[in-house]
Formats: C-alpha cells, structure tokens, sequence
C-alpha cells in the first residue's frame, strides 16, 4: 500500500499528458493537425508570393526542433535542462564553419553538426547527469553560460558577431535553402522525422525506461536497470536533435552569432515546451509556431515582447501547468468518444 | 627575494582586497538564494534580476535627490516589498503542488523574464554609473585602496553576521529553522508558516537588492547585469550546499578569491570556466555540496 502510494505520490503533475493509452486517438489527430496546418499553412503563403512569413515559420519549426529536445529530456525523462541553447548554438556554429569552409554541402553540414553536439552531449551528459533534480538544472544552466561566453570572446569564432556570409546550400537537386518554400518543407520533413522517431521511442522498452525513471528513479534501480545510462542515452539524443535543429539556422538566415547559445534561446524553447505542453511532444511544435507568431505580432508594436511572452509564461505556469496540448487532448478525447459512443 | 616579496605586496595583495569586497557582495547574493532555498526549497531564477532591480532602485533615488545613505537603507525595503508580494502573489500559488521543484524554478524564471523587460522599459538597455558616495583612498602598507571598496567589505562582513545571528540567535531564526525542518510539525507549534516563507523570500530578495546597491559604484548598472552575477552565486550555493549558510560565506569568499587571483595569470574570460570546473570537482567529490542544509545546521 505504501509503494503504491508513493509511486503515485513522485508523478509528476504536467506528466506525460496522457499522450498513450486512453488518449492516443486524440493525440494522434491534434499531431496530424499540427502537420496538415503547417502544409496548408506553406500553399497559402506560396500561393501570396509571400517569403517573410514563410521564412518566419521555417524559424519557428527550427526552433521546435530545439524544443522537441527539451520535451525529451523535460517530458519524458524528468530532466529541466536550462541550457539546451549550448548544443543549438554548437550544431549551428559547426554547420556555418562546414558549409564556409567545407564545400558547402548539406548533407555533410548536418552530419558534422550531429556529430560534434553527439560528443559534446556525452562531455556535457558526464557532467550533468550526475546530479539530480534542481542541481541538473543549474548545471546545465552553467555549462551554456560559460560556453557561450567562451565563444563570445573567441575571435576565430567571430567574437561577438558571429559568423556571417554563410552560404545556402542546396538540399536536393532542385531544392536549396535559398528557396523559401522548398526549405520549409525541408525543415517541416525533419522536424516530422525527429517528432516520428521521438513518438516510436516513447513505446519502446527504452521509452518505458524513460517514464519510470521520471516517476520514480530509485524504484528503477531496484528494478536491475542502470537510471543512469538510459539518462546519459536521452540527454546525449537530445543534444543531436538540439545540434541538427541548429545546424538549419544558419541556411535560413545566412549568420550564426553567439547569442544562439545564450540562455534567451534555452529559457525560450522550456517556455515553447511548458506552454505547448510537456511530455505531448507535437505541444511543444504548436508552442514553438505560437510563441514565434505572438513574437512577431507583439514585436512590430513594441520592441519589449518579453514582457508579453513572460507574462503568458508565468500564467501558464500557474494556471495551466501541462500545457495547451495538454488539456486539449483529454478534451478532444471526450468528444470523440461521445462521437463514438452516439453512434 | 625582494622581487617576490615586491609581486606579493604590489600584485597579490592588492587584488585580494578587492577580491574581497566583491566576495562579501557575492556572499550577501548567496545567502539570500540559499536561505530562500533552504527554507522553501525555491530555486529562484530571478535572483540575479532581483539583483539588478536594487541597483536601478538605488539609480532612482539617486535621481530623486536622495543621497547613497538613504538609497542603502531604502532599497533593501522596497526590494522586501517586491519580494513579499511576488511570495504572496506567485509562489504561494505553486507551493502546495507535487513537483514544486521544477514549477516556482520556472515561475520565477518568467518573473526574471519580465523584470529585465521592464528595467529595460524603465531604464533604457544603455549602462548608467552611480558616483561613489566615498571618494578618496586609504594608504595601507604602501599600498592606496580605494575607500569606498574597503567601506563595502566592512559593511558587507557586519551584515554577513547580522544575517548568521539572526538565523542563529533569534526566536524568528529558529521559527525559520523549525520551519525549514519539519514545516507540518512548525505549523502545529504555532508558527505562522505561511508568513515565515513569504517574509523569508522577502528577506533573501532584500539581500539581493542590497547586493545591487552596494556594487552599483563599482560596477555599471545595465539590465542584464544580474545574470552572469547570478551565476557565481549559484556556483557558491551549490558548493557551499543548498540551504546551507556555512557553505555559503565559505565558498562565496574562496571563489571570489580564485576569481581575483586567476585574473593574474588567465584572461578574465576563463575564469568562468575555471569556476564552473571547480564546481564540477565539488560536486563529484560530494555531490550535496560541502555542508548540510539549513534545517539541519
């Protein structure tokens, strides 16, 4: 009777949102919206001959790329990682200095890109893994901020301005980052994939692993698996996912600085993902399409957006902890099974 | 060895003090963070901008025709205020839920958010400069140091005692320690636990504030000014122990004394990295920090 309490007791209350079981059906449908409306979304905008609003969108699937690697860590395995931009700036660094420097090709920018925040994930994971809860947080916070800073005063690395010129390169024949609805619809594959894997993880025995280890880590010990591999797995995943998403950045928009890996971009992909809903991961995509759009709307008024998104923020946290996506699945999944029940 | 006696007079020495005096403003930083922490198990990530919101305070009295003395004493309460009501108004509202932990983290997080926002809003991104208020400097074995910075380490050090015998030596301390303890077996002794967390984060806040205004003549003021300020503080809390006031007037002067010294060998920009690589080796040797937590102490 007491395991049991306890196990119910360590749940986390913005959990996983109930994206299994009883509410797949839901899910399922409000993922294919999110993909459907992206689509509809890139016709509409393509049809208009508009380029500023499709570039915008191509941001904000890049930045939901970051934003499903916090879901990963946050979501699934009960980790708040507050320095997510350091391997989102990383991807986007390695990929600018490839495509200058290393022929310009996409598929070797994007390899190189995973390939450094891999190692740096497995560096960054040995450090932060072992620590728990709230110091995990802190030192991922760290971690960022004395990177970036790093970077900031590197002048090989353009100091604070970054590198500019980058080349665009061509994804397929045919197809090149030049080209703002091709690369959308580069960018929404990706981001597709990365969600797909992710969703096929979660029902693995793997993603099994994951959710008892963010129910209850020491019960997960008991169990005769090792918390602490399948932590340093996700984390260093997750850096991949955050290094790949960044390595787009600058094939959008031709510059990397330093300010991508400070923590302006970490705060705003957890915001993406509490907003959206954690642990639902199509949630953090609308957060990530949300929050750029407001941005942008609340930005050609004011300069002083922060103020806005903060405050939503700060609502959401109090009022609505899992998240939009996370109450309109069960939602949802009481209509349908009305639906279904009337019939 | 005359050159080395010469290095450790006109090099070393002089470096230390002002290490120092920006050690006792980083412990004052810390402590606010690890009584709060202690207490209510409240990571707050708007310390920093807590911080930079008692420098702006300052900047705006100032400005009022206030003089520094005024601004001292002033700040620090209209800090608590802001603290007590961001306790009362936000906090509170998270507190009772299951992972308080990760949520008034992120609370607080937005606050941050909004606060370098509005500092911005009100103050323009640009840095100001305060005057300060002790002009002159004092001959100490043949060395000159600046008064006002000697006045800071004096000040700073009675408050860092002021804040240990108040936690240790009052009947409210010890309603925070109990509280901090067992807060279910507090409440029904009769301790308002309720007014306890709220006046504790609002005295940890002030500390902050207090912080602010102190380093406000040695450092320019500008909006973002608390965040990499933060960053030290959380090392030393984390070092020190969470919660734990020891470790954090321990740990607050040693870092700060590495920071100064490094300086002297390694570009400023590394000292970050050097701090944070010493956290790491603390935290692999004990990964709960170096000494236990305010309940306990």
């Amino acid at each position: 009777m007491g395991a049991l309490a306890s196990s119910t007791t360590t749940a986390p209350a913005h959990g996983p949102g109930g994206a299994h079981g009883r509410t797949r059906d839901a899910a399922r449908l409000l993922a294919l919206l999110f993909f459907v409306l992206a689509l509809g979304f890139a016709g509409t905008a393509f049809a208009l001959g508009d380029v500023f609003f499709l570039r915008l969108a191509t941001e904000a699937l890049i930045f939901g790329g970051l934003a499903l690697s916090v879901d990963l860590l946050l979501g699934r395995t009960g980790l708040l990682p507050l320095g997510q931009a350091l391997f989102f700036g990383l991807g986007a660094y390695v990929a600018a200095l490839t495509l200058k420097h290393g022929g310009g090709s996409f598929w070797l920018a994007m390899a190189a890109a995973t390939a450094v925040s891999a190692l740096a994930g497995l560096a960054g994971g040995l450090i932060a893994i072992r620590s728990k809860g709230v110091y995990f947080a802190l030192i991922s916070f760290g971690l960022a901020q004395v990177v970036s800073k790093v970077v900031y005063n590197t002048r090989e690395l353009g100091a604070s301005d970054g590198i500019i010129g980058v080349p665009q390169p061509t994804v397929l024949p045919g197809v090149g980052a030049a080209d703002p609805l091709g690369f959308f619809l580069v960018v929404l594959v990706f981001v597709a994939a990365v969600y797909a894997t992710l969703a096929y993880l979660g029902g693995t025995p793997f993603g099994r692993q994951l959710d008892a280890i963010r129910t209850n880590e020491h019960r997960v010990a008991f169990l005769g698996f090792d918390p602490w591999r399948y932590k340093l797995t996700a984390f260093v995943a997750a850096a991949c996912i955050a290094g790949a998403s960044g390595a787009l950045y600058p094939m959008l928009r031709g510059f990397v600085s330093p300010e991508l890996m400070f923590f302006q971009v970490s705060g705003n992909a957890v915001i993406n993902v509490i907003v959206g809903g954690t642990g639902t991961l199509i949630g953090p995509l609308y957060g990530s399409a949300l929050l750029t759009g407001l941005k942008s709307v609340v930005g050609s008024y004011t300069a002083h957006h922060h103020i806005v998104i903060g405050t939503l923020f700060v609502v959401v946290v109090i009022l609505m902890p899992r998240g939009l996506i996370g109450y309109a699945t069960p939602a949802l999944q009481r209509w349908l099974d009305r639906r279904g029940g009337a019939r | 060895m005359p050159a080395a006696l010469d290095w450790l007079q006109f090099v070393l020495a002089p470096q230390m003090i002002n290490g120092l005096s920006i050690g006792v403003a980083v412990v004052l930083m810390a402590l606010g963070l690890t009584i709060i922490f202690g207490l209510l198990d409240v990571i707050n990530m708007a310390h920093g901008e807590f911080y930079a919101v008692g420098a702006y305070v300052a900047v705006a009295l100032l400005t009022a025709g206030l003089n520094f003395w005024w601004a001292l004493v002033l700040t620090p309460l209209l800090l608590a205020v802001l603290g007590y009501a961001t306790e009362r108004g936000l906090i509170q509202r998270v507190f009772h839920s299951k992972d308080r932990h990760t949520l008034t983290l992120l609370l607080t997080f937005g606050v941050a958010i909004v606060m370098e926002d509005v500092l911005k809003i009100v103050f323009g991104a640009n840095p100001l400069r305060i005057e300060a208020p002790i002009a002159g400097a004092t001959e100490m074995v043949g060395l000159f140091f600046p008064n006002y910075r000697l006045f800071v380490m004096v000040v700073g050090s009675l408050l860092i005692a002021a804040v240990w015998l108040l936690v240790f030596r009052t009947s409210i301390g010890a309603m925070v320690r109990a509280a901090a303890f067992d807060r279910h077996m507090s409440a029904s002794l009769g301790v308002p636990v309720s007014t306890v967390y709220a006046t504790t984060f609002a005295f940890g806040v002030a500390l902050a504030g207090l912080a602010g205004v102190m380093l406000a003549p040695i450092y320019s003021v500008f909006p973002t000014m608390g965040r990499d300020f933060v960053l030290i503080a959380f090392s030393v809390v984390i070092i020190g122990g969470m919660g734990s006031i020891k470790g954090a007037v321990l740990a607050g002067l040693l870092l700060t004394q590495v920071q100064s010294i490094s300086s002297l060998f390694i570009s400023p920009v590394w000292s970050d990295p050097l701090l944070f690589g010493i956290m790491v080796l603390v935290l692999m040797w004990r990964p709960q920090g170096l000494f236990g937590k305010l309940g306990q102490a």
